[in-house]
């Protein structure tokens, strides 16, 4: 498990790469982000909602409405050319930050 | 629906409160709720628990939504466009009260505010600044539409001003210092470049959004 500030500071942009790759719902969002972790990285469900509901006041993610066969429709999110935009800034932000204290500290692997 | 299941939503909105969003925040956990029971298979009576353990308590969710909801547009901007009618009124009320009162207090105040006009320059373009950084961060992309109308209704007390300090509508003499040309040269180029402050703090503050 990892420091809690330093994984809700990461969820936007985790968010942001996933729906970077295709459009998906809160539920399945919180399941990739498990799977693709190892479950390393889980956060309470209940956090996720005014974290997709910021990013879509910011306009870097919208929704929509999808029907399906059984149960109630899923609400979908999908990201925009400003969320692309912001992600990738943010990614290479990231990984020249990455870079440098992986320099400073030292690299694990 | 289950009891838990009901019991968690009636919480949930309860804590959420009266908001006109507090719908549609219901229903997005609503569904999260229907997916994650449909995965797993929980005892009846364990499902409060259960989501309690995967969604957190009804408090701590209306909790996290509390300054989301809370920070608005129409907020922001008024909290700025009044901020600055503020310093205005502010200042006004001020060289009132030094030309009718002449208390010593006072007096001093006004001879080191006057002898540090452009320190207080200064200060005001900062304020415009976190202007733009706090739209920015908090509003992202779409905060651009709003940083340019916030900016359009806060100036109108600043040209208001300067059209009556040029026209000598205000009394002139009060506002000596300020009319010295030096400095109104000075606060007529802080005017211009007020706007690329902000959206130098707009840029900085959207680059922190996420």
């Amino acid at each position: 498990m990892f420091n809690r500030e330093l994984v809700k500071g990461s969820t936007s942009l985790l968010v942001l790469q996933l729906l970077n790759e295709r459009d998906m719902y809160g539920y399945e969002l919180v399941k990739e982000i498990g799977r693709r972790s190892n479950q390393l990285l889980q956060m309470k469900e209940g956090s996720l909602y005014p974290g997709l509901h910021k990013l879509e006041k910011q306009e870097y993610i919208e929704h929509y409405w999808q029907e399906q066969s059984k149960g109630p429709a899923r609400k979908y999110y999908r990201i925009t050319p400003e969320g692309k935009k912001i992600l990738a800034e943010r990614t290479s932000e990231w990984h020249r930050y990455v870079r440098l204290m992986n320099h400073l500290i030292g690299s694990s692997e | 629906m289950h009891e838990g299941e009901h019991r968690f939503i009636r919480e949930l909105t309860i804590e959420i409160g009266a908001h006109e969003q507090n719908k549609t925040i219901v229903k997005d956990y609503q569904l999260h709720i229907y997916e994650l029971l449909k995965e797993e298979e929980v005892p009846p009576e364990q499902i409060y628990e259960y989501l309690v353990q995967h969604l957190g308590t009804p408090r701590e969710i209306a909790k996290a939504w509390k300054q989301e909801i809370e920070t608005t547009p129409k907020k922001t901007q008024w909290l700025f466009v009044v901020a600055n009618i503020v310093i205005f009124l502010g200042g006004t009320f001020f060289t009132i009260s030094y030309h009718v009162f002449h208390w010593t207090w006072l007096e001093r105040l006004w001879i080191f505010i006057t002898d540090a006009t452009f320190l207080l320059l200064f200060i005001y373009m900062l304020f415009w600044g976190l202007l733009g950084y706090e739209i920015g961060k908090e509003f992202g992309h779409r905060g651009y539409r709003l940083l340019k109308k916030t900016f359009l209704i806060s100036i109108i007390p600043n040209i208001l001003f300067a059209y009556l300090l040029v026209f000598k509508i205000l009394p002139y003499t009060w506002f000596d210092s300020i009319s010295k040309s030096s400095f109104f040269i000075a606060c007529m180029i802080v005017t211009f470049i007020l706007y690329p402050v902000s959206y130098v703090g707009y840029r900085w503050g959207r680059k922190v959004s996420i």
